[in-house]
């Protein structure tokens, strides 16, 4: 009989921890849940308000997968993505590490490296514009002091698909982001660990590979996983910073949402659900390679 | 093996001075611990033989030579942190095998003295677990192991005994005492627990607010602190104040005889406990008698402690509880005149 009592109590237990969920639950399943099962039933050809339900229909992605500059603007969308998610993690680590050395006016320091992350991405794009453009703050510092001879012989950095001005907002955007998450878990890992490394004989570089980057791993992993996947599907930067034709994959979503042709509304909602489609395989690789590396060393 | 010595060290903070001036001789061989109450500066003593920080002024030296340049990495010291700092992404085994690997050894010798030295910890049963899976007992043999299979020419350890239970303990410390023997190698370690550095160490040496107080066999400290505040720390119960002349202590209670003569003056004079005699009839024909009566009993099992008052003051008396007086019984204290300490005013 006790134990009726003990699963009564636990099944009141776990109804008030639901009710506790419910908010919550509604928000993620109602907005999120609804909007995503209505986003890729009108990818594949449903969309009775435009007149057009000619559901589950693939012609959509066919027309966008087999045009060639689909492949062209996801090679882009991919190669701004990976290579800003991996300068800011580079610059975001050596960051963390310095800041938790002492050294002179360090206090201001801390607050100084946090300004990108309370400035908006299009003051940011803004600044780009104005400090890296042909005819920008740089190139007209450079021709005054006569490294070149007029502000357009500034070489292009902006507009380009090497895409250098969307990276480096990217770039000073989510360097302090990293910076910031790293250095929380570096002071939970404390430097005893590697003082004890350093006193049994190992130089920086054993230490740093060998016993501050495995204790780190999971904050690196966590700020890959959050600002790859912003980079892989924001808009207003290489909007306004890119090359033009091709365009990133959120680009040329946009491109067929603000069409004439609404029907073209289509095509759009099929180049979101491929980016979507694109970074979840990314994210779950790449999550799935760190949790190998987990097993590898023994921890599960 | 290593002697080790620090010559005027100091250490500064900012402008806040944690070590004042400290000068220490270890010999080779020695288990020396370094005793004080929390923040007088053993860690920071420890950090700076090994390199971990800096001395602010004066040289530490290693068989007489100064070791300032010389890197962490070089010093070949071995450390045991007091919250062990084991690598929490490696099993026991990566853990132990780790200061070889760095250096470069090749695999069969690094397999070798993991067998060994997992046998002497008495660990291979665990060398595949994680450190989140071990006991405290188990988390600092592995530290010790660590350390050990570098072959340090100096062993420190920070606080050894002070996160064990009570049991493992005892165990730890002949452990610890053991190995050191066996292997003969430099010891220092650092507690706050006069008992635990009685029991360890070969010599102790005693820190206060960043000096050194005394250092000392610990005998000598507990039976001769050279001043009241290591008395006290000692764990000295009777300590009163007394008026010397010639090889007289009057104090409250009495005259006292003493063995040798000191400078006549004033004095503080001290008793242990369990130096003092307790007789139940009259005695006469013994040095130093004190007549008094219990006033309070405490019982410790083996031991027993009876506070006796005498011409006004109480003294305690410590005997082993063979036997159970009753309080408010009349006794008779026999000092000997060997075993009475006077403390004078700082030589
Ligand atoms: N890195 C540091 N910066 C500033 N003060 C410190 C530092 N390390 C230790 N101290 C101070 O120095 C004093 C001695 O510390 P420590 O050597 O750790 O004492 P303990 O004897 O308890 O081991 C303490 O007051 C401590 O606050
Ligand atoms: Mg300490």
């Amino acid at each position: 009989m006790p134990e009726t009592k003990e699963l009564a109590r636990h099944r009141r237990e776990r109804i008030w921890m639901w009710i506790q969920l419910m908010p919550v639950m509604t928000v993620l399943v109602v907005l999120f849940g609804g909007a995503l099962v209505l986003g890729v039933a009108q990818s594949l050809g449903f969309a009775p308000w435009f007149g057009v339900n000619t559901f589950p229909d693939f012609s959509y992605f066919a027309a966008l997968w087999g045009d060639v500059f689909f492949w062209k603007s996801l090679g882009l969308t991919l190669y701004y993505a990976i290579v800003a998610t991996l300068l800011s993690l580079v610059f975001g680590i050596l960051l963390a590490l310095a800041l938790v050395r002492t050294f002179p006016s360090k206090t201001l320091y801390k607050y100084l490296y946090k300004l990108p992350l309370m400035i908006p991405y299009t003051v940011g794009i803004a600044l780009a514009v104005i400090m890296l453009g042909n005819g920008g703050m740089l190139s007209r510092l450079m021709a005054f002091t006569g490294f070149i001879d007029d502000p357009s012989q500034f070489p292009q950095i902006l507009k380009t698909h090497m895409g250098w001005g969307i990276i480096a907002v990217y770039v000073w955007k989510q360097t302090p982001f990293v910076a910031l998450t790293i250095y929380a878990v570096l002071l939970g890992v404390g430097r005893e660990t590697e003082e004890a490394a350093a006193i049994l004989g190992a130089n920086k570089r054993q230490i740093f590979f060998q016993v501050t980057l495995p204790q780190i791993l999971p904050g690196i992993i966590s700020s890959t996983l959050i600002i790859f996947a912003f980079n892989i599907g924001a808009f207003e930067a290489p909007f306004i910073l890119g090359g033009g034709f091709p365009d990133t994959l959120p680009v040329v979503a946009w491109r067929y949402f603000n069409d004439a042709d609404y029907t073209l509304q289509l095509q759009g909602m099929a180049t979101v659900v491929s980016i979507a489609l694109v970074a979840g395989v990314i994210l779950y690789s790449y999550l799935a390679f760190y949790r190998r590396y987990e097993r590898r060393i023994g921890r599960n | 093996m290593t002697a080790v010595q620090l010559k005027g060290v100091r250490k500064d903070f900012g402008n806040f001075t944690a070590i004042s001036n400290i000068d220490l001789d270890i010999k080779s061989g020695e288990l020396v611990a370094l005793l004080g109450p929390s923040g007088c500066g053993k860690t920071t003593t420890l950090r700076m033989i090994a390199g971990l920080e800096v001395p602010s002024a004066g040289q530490i030296c290693f068989d007489g030579e100064d070791v300032s340049e010389v890197a962490v990495q070089k010093r070949n010291v071995g450390m045991v942190f007091q919250r062990y700092a084991l690598f929490p992404h490696m099993t026991v085994e990566k853990n132990v095998m780790f200061g070889l690997k760095v250096r470069g050894i090749d695999k069969a010798d690094i397999d070798k003295r993991l067998t060994e030295i997992l046998d002497v910890v008495q660990l291979q049963d665990f060398r595949h677990r994680f450190p989140a899976q071990l006991s405290g007992g188990q988390m600092q043999r592995v530290a010790i192991a660590r350390t050990l299979i570098t072959n340090p020419s100096v062993l420190m350890m920070d606080e050894p005994l002070a996160n064990l239970d009570t049991k493992l303990r005892g165990e730890m410390r002949r452990f610890i005492r053991e190995l050191q023997q066996r292997l003969g190698i430099t010891t220092i370690f650092v507690t706050h627990d006069q008992i635990e550095a009685m029991e360890l160490a070969d010599r102790v040496a005693v820190i206060f607010d960043g000096n050194l107080a005394q250092y000392d066999a610990p005998d000598a400290l507990y039976k001769r602190p050279n001043s009241i505040e290591i008395a006290d720390f000692m764990g000295a119960t009777n300590v009163f104040e007394a008026s010397i002349s010639g090889k007289t202590a009057t104090a409250v209670f009495g005259a006292l005889t003493l063995q040798d003569t000191v400078p006549d003056g004033q004095a503080q004079l001290m008793l242990r406990g369990e130096a003092i005699d307790l007789h139940l009839d009259e005695i006469t024909d013994e040095p130093n008698i004190l007549q008094g009566k219990i006033t309070a009993r405490e019982f410790f099992g083996a031991n027993i402690t009876y506070s006796v008052e005498c011409g006004g003051e109480t003294i305690q008396v410590i005997e082993q509880s063979r036997r159970m007086v009753e309080i408010d019984q009349p006794v008779w204290l026999t000092i000997p005149p060997e075993r009475i300490w006077i403390i004078q005013d700082n030589p």
